[in-house]
């Protein structure tokens, strides 16, 4: 599991959250996994409204990208559960629709790629979660003793199960126990893997889902959460300061995506991690956190 | 009066499994850890699925349509015992009312956002300085050209 791989950057987190790739690269060395660069790739593209404005070029775009990844002679690694649902769903449809293929492959016609087929795409929580929580463990130099964690998978990491292969779609712990790999606990609410509604068009009502995931993370105790997407972190973190603009809700949970909880668990100081970037305010946990 | 179209079915894309609605048994399992569903009730993936199978979807591919509150859960995906994929059909929707000129603005201008940069997101010096800031590597370039290939030919 543990090995070199190509990254995959995506959009939101080199573009709006680069704070996420600093800790990716910090933390991930530690445990074995190597991260290399390589030029050419472009958004995934995104699964949700650029899919929904055309399947089959989207279909292209994601082949693309997957031809790219396969010339750089690595699997890919993802940071972005959109990225992965993406990646991941094109090389399955690539590989079992030949029909989709052929029209993919005409749109790619006027470029200099091929594709294969010989390329994974791996989720950094899927490659984490390969290396095992005691491995994990051992990289940790100050462990994040009494902090109560609510895990937020994100849909696309789960589901559909049978694309994805990472975890049980409707009652998942492999996150939790990677968390609780940190000295953490890992705390279960109500609704754990429901979506954090970022991708209603209706703004509102999806932050009202997210609210409602906040609220029963608090009230199992939750002092801070944990994620592996952007779209997600966004849903929560800025979103928290929305909630209380249009909804007229307060919640101060601060949110991090898994690699910024290792980086931190590893001893790496949260201003190199560009914590105080974040809109709910990180610095409330620092006692927790051992600073 | 209710426009029937027999052959509405075959135009949605099969790029995923959304031919598969013939299946649907109309069981409702897809409406019942629906998230949309639970907000906006003309929001149902049972009806979504029913209307597209007897071809009375136009109002789905209307602007304004309800279909683009769908969450993308996958809920639905993986509950449904016939193989439908509810939430497949529903991207083909959103498909022939991007193609009509009835997707939303904001749909349609990441579109625009990933021909023009190829990324949703534009770079921007402050990322550039807040990168450099953070350590990290210059941001690498993302072949728009590319993207005007590929999706410059008038959409899906």
């Amino acid at each position: 599991m543990s090995g070199d791989y190509t990254l995959f950057p995506g959009c939101m987190i080199p573009l709006r959250y680069p704070q996420i790739e600093t800790a990716a690269r910090k933390c991930l060395p530690a445990v074995g996994i190597g991260l290399e660069e390589y030029p050419g790739f472009t958004c995934c593209p995104e699964p949700w409204t650029v899919k929904g404005t055309g399947l089959e070029e989207w279909l292209a775009v994601a082949m693309r990208n997957l031809a790219v990844g396969e010339n750089s002679g690595r699997d890919l690694l993802v940071l972005c559960n959109g990225c992965y649902s993406t990646l991941r769903e094109a090389s399955h449809i690539l590989s079992v629709n030949p029909e989709a293929a052929k029209a993919a492959e005409k749109k790619l016609s006027g470029l200099k790629v091929s594709y294969k087929g010989k390329v994974e795409v791996r989720h950094v929580a899927s490659v984490l979660a390969g290396i095992g929580p005691e491995k994990i463990a051992k990289s940790v130099k100050r462990p994040l003793e009494g902090l109560k964690v609510a895990v937020h998978h994100g849909c696309h990491l789960l589901r559909p199960s049978s694309v994805m292969e990472f975890d049980d779609p409707f009652e998942p712990s492999i996150l939790e126990d990677l968390v609780a790999a940190l000295g953490a606990e890992a705390v279960r609410y109500e609704g754990y893997t429901d979506c954090c509604g970022r991708a209603l068009n209706d703004v509102n009502a999806g932050l009202a889902m997210a609210e409602e995931k906040v609220r029963a993370m608090e009230e199992a105790g939750a002092d801070c959460l944990a994620l592996v997407c952007p779209a997600c972190f966004e849903q929560f973190d800025l979103g928290q300061v929305e909630m209380k603009r249009h909804l007229k809700k307060e919640h101060h949970l601060p949110a991090f995506h898994y690699c910024q909880l290792l980086a931190l668990a590893q001893g790496e100081d949260p201003d190199a991690l560009g914590l105080s970037r974040h809109k709910i305010k990180v610095k409330p946990l620092h006692r927790k956190l051992g600073l | 009066m209710l426009k029937v179209d027999p052959g509405f079915k075959a135009t949605l894309s099969t790029v995923e499994s959304a031919g598969e609605l013939s299946y649907c048994y109309q069981c409702s399992s897809c409406v019942a850890e629906c998230p949309a569903a639970q907000r906006f009730p003309e929001f149902n993936p049972r009806e979504i699925v029913l209307a597209s199978l007897l071809g009375v979807a136009e109002y789905l591919t209307a602007e304004g349509s309800v279909i683009w509150q769908c969450a993308t859960c996958y809920n639905c995906y993986e509950r449904c015992p016939q193989g439908t994929h509810p939430v497949e059909v529903i991207t083909a929707l959103k498909n022939i009312a991007f193609d009509s000129g009835n997707a939303p603005e904001n749909v349609s201008s990441l579109r625009e956002a990933v021909m023009e940069h190829g990324t949703v997101i534009a770079p921007s010096d402050t990322i550039r300085k807040r990168r450099d800031e953070l350590g990290l590597p210059e941001l690498p370039d993302a072949p728009a050209e590319d993207m005007k290939k590929i999706m410059g030919r008038g959409g899906g």
